[in-house]
């Protein structure tokens, strides 16, 4: 079965000081035609205000709480204005604004609420091998725990239905988010696709990339939020 | 006798304060719980307490209370951790609600 279009696509970006890059991105994302809010994370940068130039709306938190609060503010913003259709990008360059597309077309030829960007399923230019070991290893820790099939567990260009955006609640600030927003897509039960897509790798996106130490935090992350409601 | 009677008081405390984050946190009220009570009936029979560090393999009795002392610390201490989480999202949920309504539109950001 294949579903109606959606009539409402907004694209969701997190963005945490990155001046350098976001008008770059947006200029690429804007012509699209579909509504753009950049979550601004209390960056001291001019990262809100060359956003909100380039044509994106900005929303702007008080204070930085990192990565996953931005993405959920985006969500939550996005559904508040009756977005149809939801797309995270990540802010630092590394995606191609052209992929989106694909994802939702996935999302409506699947019948499926989330479609998962997968650059091991798709192309990367540049990826260092210790980048791969580490993300291999958490797609296997993740396949191991939620029982989802994804090869990718941590890319940023996901795209999911208001259905599926309105089941995600993600409690995870910083950046235990993407393995928690796996979590919730196993929870919820609804069906996910995972799309090929290219991942470009920049000094600039490795800079900001995670680490082997990032990892552990993200385990101790996960587990402390078992503990507790 | 009279540290017998301070240290009850101080577990019995531990044990009313295990009881009161139960509901918030179950796993770890119930430990904290277990292991306040469980010293509470040691320091009044510190006999058993040598008993038992004996089959567990500890010298002393008042050893194994101090090791359990060491467990409480560190459970209370865990259970803080948590509290700083639960702030946490109680923050973000704020900062989320703000943001929103701060949103800014593209014209008027110029």
């Amino acid at each position: 079965m294949r579903a109606e279009p959606p009539n409402s696509i907004w694209l969701v970006i997190a963005a945490y000081n990155e001046a350098a890059v976001i008008g770059v991105v947006l200029a690429d994302l804007i012509g699209c035609g579909h509504s753009v809010v950049v979550v601004d994370d209390g960056s001291i940068d001019a990262t809100a205000s060359i956003a909100g130039s380039a044509g994106a709306i900005v929303v702007p938190h008080p204070i930085n709480l990192g990565q996953g609060a931005a993405l959920q503010t985006g969500i939550e913003f996005a559904l508040r204005r009756g977005a149809d259709c939801i797309v995270t990008f990540d802010a630092d360059g590394q995606h191609r604004a052209g992929d989106v597309a694909a994802l939702i077309e996935a999302l409506m030829k699947n019948d499926a609420d989330f479609a998962l960007g997968s650059r091991f399923l798709g192309a990367s230019v540049a990826m260092p091998f210790s980048r791969r070991l580490l993300l291999k290893t958490a797609a296997w820790f993740t396949r191991v725990t939620t029982g989802l099939r994804v090869t990718d567990t941590h890319n940023g260009l996901r795209a999911m239905t208001r259905r599926g955006a309105s089941e995600i609640a993600l409690r995870q600030n910083r950046m235990a988010h993407a393995s928690e927003l796996l979590h919730e897509i196993a929870r919820s039960g609804l069906r996910y696709v995972e799309v090929p897509v290219t991942i470009e790798y920049s000094k600039y996106s490795l800079a900001k990339g995670q680490r082997l130490a990032d990892s552990l935090k993200i385990l101790v992350d996960l587990s402390a939020q078992r503990l507790h409601r | 006798m009279i540290a017998q009677i301070g240290l009850s008081i101080l577990l019995a405390g531990i044990v009313v304060y295990a009881w009161t984050e139960y509901a918030r946190a179950p796993a770890i009220g119930f430990v904290s719980m277990l292991v306040a009570a469980a010293g509470l009936y040691f320091v009044w029979l510190p006999e058993h307490a040598t008993w038992l560090a004996e089959l567990v393999g500890i010298g002393r009795g008042v050893d194994l209370i101090l090791y359990v002392w060491v467990v409480i610390s560190l459970l209370v201490m865990l259970n803080l951790h948590l509290k700083l989480r639960s702030q946490m999202e109680l923050i973000t949920a704020l900062a989320r609600e703000v943001a929103i309504a701060n949103a800014r539109s593209p014209a008027t950001t110029k």
